[in-house]
This record gives structure tokens, sequence and C-alpha cells, in this order.
């Protein structure tokens, strides 16, 4: 990035800023921030301990600075300016969830399939965070992180005194990491329900107990049960030689649980029953290693991988000090807007086109490699050398350092 | 709460307030003839922490003199382990406090635990079966105890409510009185007072000691740390004095020292020595490469540890050996090597 690049970048930044709506934190006094220059680049110099008094200033700094990368700290402090930590005093943090593609198994390599891929799993945290940790709605804030991702700030004072490690729990939990099998399902012996007592019920002694969901109304026990029901519903639409094939080979999968599953695949009723927890297969003999298999699919389906989680290093949500983008700021890697979203506009929400910052003013640019980038709904294709776009695109290259300004 | 049950919760605001409005000094406590069976009970909180565990008496309200007895040695007991102000002691005596409770918990009603809950912050609703409690409550307490069964997703969760059995219930109570305890030791005792008490220290001091020495000898079994080689003391080195090791390091430790066939409380024992020692997150890395998920990690061998810069001080064993694992073993076989005759000895000796 040279220093012409460097000059228009900085002043897209100040004319962005002085109009943006920025999205002050709650508690903005106790907030340390941190700001990424695009002058000392291709270094990387964060400037930190940094607070604010109030929005105003925060802004008059934003448009006299024009930083490349504004973040803020998740946690609140007693003196968020202080140098060390330790003398910073922490009071406690907002939640924070961080989603990112270079997370993800198997991502795309282009940033929208990228990105519509974070999005599902966003979604899916949704889920976790509104069902299951039952937060309100209005507690939970969503951003796009203006880069390759998605970031949740849940702001419910319940949360900002758990430590790291309790923290880790929630990751745990929306991972499916950790989870014991047998806390989910157990036997129900029947006899007790229908109050014989008596072991040789209609001579069959061998049908004394069902399998049933323990908590199939809420949480992973929900998830459980409705994975096995649509499971079933889906493999009843098969060919009947069709059904079943990731369990059919387990050790105990007979003729007769393949009939009795064929029956409950194809009984409306049956279905529901295994949604309020029945697991009324039969007799199978290996039962665990059917709900096994069951449990492992339902974990795939469901869970959220957070950035960070997969190394053995702090995940990101359970780092109590960590800074955060500030929602409104620009993102100094592509130009584009980190924007809060409510819960309804997640999901028809455009990066490429709804982040989307600058005007389509024509540029003239240097592209130093040839690139395909799709945004506000064009797929331009950018050939090495010196051209004209659109400004946001022009932006959006130079911040990704494969263009510089002008024509020289 | 009655009097004779401050006694018996005397961790309680309630009960610290209580012996507040009694308004006598702490030197009376310390010195005066009166309180000697309060003090003699003091000691003995600590000596049964050490040993079988806290034991509690059953108290009415009209045992009035046993009531304050009892009463008055938390406050003492509390001095003493200050005095001392040993790591190891302070989570031994804060476990047996939060034990003892939870058993006396067990047999209370109801209404009592959450009494008791909301002390520490935890705002618990009954439903038939137990209790239910917000999530970030349970995982206040929840956390410390390690067996999987704890975890939040092995809970019911509905909407943010976590529910748990009564006994559940009063274990993660016993928890929040252990870490309530815990983070209040050491007090600021005046030195005045600790050296009135020099007689009940030093006859602590001793057992204390005597306990350690058991879990060097015993509880590690046949582990020997002067038996390690230079990179891994260095490595324990620089734990036990707060240095953060890089993670590859770490890991090199961590897997080596559970390759010998340490337990995860062993290897913290081993590093609690000091103040700076961060024992949450420390136990978190080493349960992160010891594997609770039950995958076990071998560690580098020498060529690897060089690779990445943890191989720090070498000596001449280590030149005849490729795997830091292999240090300890042949060191191991020396000293049986050279022990064995006279352990012969001595039997011979004794016969
Ligand atoms: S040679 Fe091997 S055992 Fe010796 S210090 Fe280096 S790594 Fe450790």
């Amino acid at each position: 990035m040279n220093t012409s690049t460097k000059r228009y970048l900085k002043s897209r930044f100040h004319d962005y800023y002085r109009e943006a709506k920025i999205h002050v934190p709650h508690s903005l006094t106790k907030r340390e921030w941190g700001f990424i220059s695009y002058d000392s680049m291709p270094e990387t110099m964060m400037y930190r301990h940094k607070a604010f008094g109030t929005g105003g200033e925060l802004r008059d700094y934003l448009v006299s600075m024009q930083p490349a990368h504004v973040y803020h700290s998740v946690a609140l402090y007693d003196y968020p300016d202080a140098p060390t930590m330790k003398e910073k005093k922490w009071k406690g943090a907002d939640l924070i969830f961080d989603l990112d593609a270079d997370h993800l198994q198997d991502a795309p390599t282009s940033y929208a399939a990228m990105l519509e891929m974070v999005k599902a799993e966003s979604l899916r945290l949704l889920d976790f965070l509104v069902d299951d940790f039952g937060f309100d709605e209005d507690n939970i804030k969503a951003v796009f992180s203006g880069g390759r991702g998605y970031h949740f700030h849940i702001t419910d004072p319940l949360i900002w005194e758990l430590e790291s490690s309790q923290r880790r729990e929630i990751v745990d939990y929306v991972g499916g990491k950790g989870i014991k099998s047998e806390y989910f399902y157990q036997k129900e012996f029947m006899i007790g329900d229908h109050g014989t007592g008596t072991r040789t019920f209609n001579d069959r002694t061998e049908i004394l107990s069902k399998y049933v969901i323990k908590n199939p109304d809420t949480g992973w026990g929900k998830r459980l049960a409705e994975y096995i029901a649509s499971y079933l519903e889906e493999e009843g639409q098969k060919e009947e030689k069709e059904r079943f094939a990731d369990i059919k080979h387990i050790k105990g999968f007979g003729k007769k649980t393949q009939q009795q599953m064929n029956r409950i695949s194809k009984d409306s009723k049956a279905l529901e029953d295994i949604r309020r927890g029945r697991l009324d297969f039969g007799k199978i003999r290996d039962f665990k290693a059917i709900m096994a298999r069951f449990f492992d699919n339902t974990i795939d389906q469901h869970r959220v991988t957070l950035a960070g989680s997969a190394q053995v290093d702090e995940p990101v949500t359970a780092d109590i000090k960590r800074l955060i983008r500030l929602p409104g700021s620009l993102h100094g890697g592509s130009g584009m807007k980190v924007i809060p979203l409510s819960l309804e506009d997640m999901e028809d929400f455009k990066p490429l086109q709804d982040a989307v910052a600058f005007s389509d003013r024509p540029v003239t640019l240097k592209a130093i490699k040839p690139l395909e980038v799709q945004m506000m709904d064009l797929d331009i294709r950018v050939e090495e050398g010196v051209q004209e776009l659109p400004e946001y695109a022009a932006v959006y290259l130079m911040c990704r350092g494969v263009a510089e300004y002008g024509s020289y | 709460m009655e009097r004779a049950e401050l006694a018996l919760y005397p961790f309680t605001s309630a009960a610290s307030q209580y012996v507040g409005e009694l308004d006598f000094d702490l030197d009376r406590l310390i010195n005066s003839r009166a309180f000697q069976s309060a003090r003699l009970r003091g000691e003995e909180r600590l000596i049964q922490s050490l040993t079988s565990g806290i034991s509690k008496p059953s108290l009415t309200n009209t045992d009035e003199g046993r009531v304050l007895t009892e009463l008055l040695s938390y406050p003492y007991a509390r001095i003493l382990v200050s005095c001392l102000n040993d790591p190891y002691l302070n989570r031994k005596y804060s476990h047996a406090e939060a034990e003892a409770a939870y058993s006396l918990l067990l047999e209370r009603e109801d209404f009592f635990l959450r009494e008791i809950g909301e002390e520490f912050g935890i705002h618990a609703k009954q439903h038939e079966r137990g209790f239910h409690l917000h999530f970030a409550d349970f995982l206040k307490y929840s956390t410390t105890l390690k067996a999987i069964e704890w975890k939040l997703i092995n809970q019911r969760m509905v909407h943010g409510n976590v529910f748990v059995e009564r006994k559940d219930f009063a274990r993660l109570l016993q928890e929040a009185i252990k870490k309530n305890i815990h983070e209040g030791l050491p007090l600021k005792v005046p030195e005045k007072t600790c050296t009135d008490c020099s007689g009940a220290l030093s006859r602590l001091k001793e057992l204390l000691q005597q306990k350690k020495g058991d879990i060097e000898n015993g509880q590690t079994g046949e582990v020997d740390s002067k038996l390690f080689p230079p990179c891994i003391n260095y490595a324990i080195n620089n734990v036990r004095t707060g240095v953060n090791l890089a993670h590859s390091m770490r890991f090199a430790m961590t897997s080596f020292l559970t390759g010998i066939g340490m337990t995860v409380d062993d290897i913290i024992n081993m590093f609690n020595v000091s103040p700076d020692f961060d024992e949450e997150k420390t136990r978190y890395q080493i349960e992160h490469i010891a594997g609770s998920s039950g995958t076990k990690y071998t560690p580098p061998s020498c060529s690897t540890m060089k690779t990445y810069g943890n191989c720090h001080g070498t000596d001449d064993l280590c030149k005849r050996i490729n795997h830091p694992l292999n240090y300890y073993r042949r060191k191991m076989w020396y000293k049986k090597k050279f022990k064995k005759p006279a352990n012969t000895k001595e039997k011979k000796g004794t016969e």
C-alpha cells in the first residue's frame, strides 16, 4: 500500500465518519479502545488503552484520525485507559460470539458463498441464544463484521461477571462438546406406567421397557427428538431398499427393527410421539449404537463453530479482555461497514450490497493482479493494470492490498 | 437464622454480622481465658480439615455456651489460616468447611437451601423435584466441578433456567461456600496477633508439613521430580513463578507429566507454590492437553523439542537419550539399581 493509496483511503474514511451512524456501546466510559492506522501499514500496530467520555469525543477522534480499524473492549473497566490489565480493574464483560469463515470446515472460496455459509451458522447460533439461553432479543446485537463473518454481542447484565472458564461452558454448549448421551435418554419401565405390576404381560416378557428422550421439550434433547423424527420421515419417502443406509450396518439392526422403523416413518402419530420423546423401536439389540449415530448426526447438524474454538487457544467468547470492532465503523481490510442487524433483518441481509459504504462514482486505480469481485449485485472482473472502477469496488481492492490508487 | 444456625453456618453474612454485634475485641478472643474452648475448637477445625474433615456438633439455642464456642471458633480458625497463609492449607480448609456445610444442608428444608443460595447471589426457585436457577448462577459454581455430568450441555435448560435436583443444588452451594471462603483468605491479621497464636501455629505447621510430605512421597507414587530432564524442570519453574509458557512447551511438559502417570491434581499441587500461580488457567490448559476427552498425547522427542527451542540446559545424560521420557526412565532405573541394596540391608537390620 503506497502513500497515495493511504492518503486516498484516509480521505474516504474521513468523509464516511463525518456522516456515519456510530453505534456507541453501552457503558461507553468504562471501555478501552484500540485503533490500527493506515499510516503504520504494512506493519499492524495497535494503539490501545484509550478511553472516551462521550459519543461526540469518539466521533471527533474517528473523523480526525481516520483509523483503518476501530475496536472497543468487550470488558468494562474502572480505569479503561490504564496501561496494564491489573490497573484497569475489570468489572465485567459482554458475552461475544465470533463467527468467521476462516474457522469453518470446507468453507467455499468465493467471498459471497463463504458469507452465506457463515450466515447459516449464525442463524443456528441465534436459535441457541434465544431458545436455550433465553436471552431477550433486545440483549442480542448481531453485527456483520465487515470482513468474513458475524459478531454477536450479548449485553444482558446477568452474564457480565462470568469468568473465562464459565464462558467456555457456553462455547461447549453451542458446539455440542462434552455431550453425554446417557443424560439424554433412558429406559422407562412400562409395567409401572400401566400399573399392572406383572412381568407376564400378554405372555410377552421382553417388552417391559421402552426408551424415552429425557428432555424432548428443550435444548439438545429437543434437537435430538426432532432429528430422529425428521430422519425417519425422510427415509420413509425413499425406496424401501435405500432406506436407513447409515444405520443399517449397525449390529442389531435386524429385519424387525427395519419393519418397525418403516412403520413409524409412515405414521404421523408415531412421529409425533418421537417428537414428544418416545422411542418405541421395538427390540433392538444395539440400541446404544444406533442412538450414538443419531446423536452424532444431530450434533453435526446443529453445532456452531466459533472462531478460535478449533485451536487449543482461547475461544474468542472465553476471552473476557478482548477487543471487538465498533458497529458502525469501517473494516479497514475491506472498506465495508461493520453493520448492526436486527434479528429479523439477519435472514435477508446481503453483506455485499447492504454493507457497502461508498458510492459508484468512477475512480482510477491500478490493480496488481486479476480478480473477480461481486458487489452491489454486479460481477466485476478486475484485470491487472490501470482501469476505472466504481468507488466502492476501488476502496475494497485497495483495502485488500491488491490495487493502488491512481494510474502510476 | 437462629443462633444455633449461625454457629453451624458461620460463613454467612448473618453470622458475621452477629459476631460483629457481640462487640468484643480481637485481643480477647486470642488471649482471654474465657475463649479458650473457642480457640481449641478453632484449632480443631484446621486439624480436621487436614485429616478427617470438619465434624459439626448438634446444637440447640439453649446451649448458649456451646453455641458461642462454635461460632467464635470460626473467626479464630480463619486467623490461624491467614497467619500460616499456605496455598495448600487455604484450599484444604475452604474445602473442608464447605464439605461439612454440605452434609448439614442435605438434611435441611428447601427454603433454607434457597436462603443459603441467596447469600451467594444464587436466585433459585423451587419446582417439584428440586430447584431451577439462571444458567449464569449455575455456571458460577458448576465449572469447578469437573465431572462431565456438570457440564452445562448435560443439564436440562429451559429458556436460560437450569433445573437441578435437590442434592445437586446442595452440591452447588458447597462450591459457592468454598469459593467464598477461599476468596476471603488470607485475612489481614496484625503481626502481633499471629505472634500471640504462635503455639497453635507451630503445632499446625508441623501437621501441615507432614501432610505435604505425604503428598510428595505418597500420592504421586513413584514420581520423583529430581529425576526430570532439564527441559521439563525449566518449564515447571517457569509455571511456578507465573511465567507464561509457549504452547509447544506447555504441551511438552504436560504430556510428559501425564505420561509418567501424574494426575491433573498432582500436577496442580506441584505447581501451586507461589502466589503468582493462576490455578484456574493452568488447570484448563492442563486438562485440555491431558485429554479429559479421552485422547492421551505422547510428549515430543528431543529433536522436536530442539526445533521449537524448548530444549533447555542439556546435561550429560541428554547426550545419550533421544526422548525426555527416556531420560526419566533411565534415571529411574539408576535410582532403583542404586537403592535396592540399601533397602535390602535395612530390611535385614530390622529382622
Ligand atoms: S536433550 Fe531432550 S531431555 Fe535433554 S533437555 Fe533437551 S529435550 Fe530435554
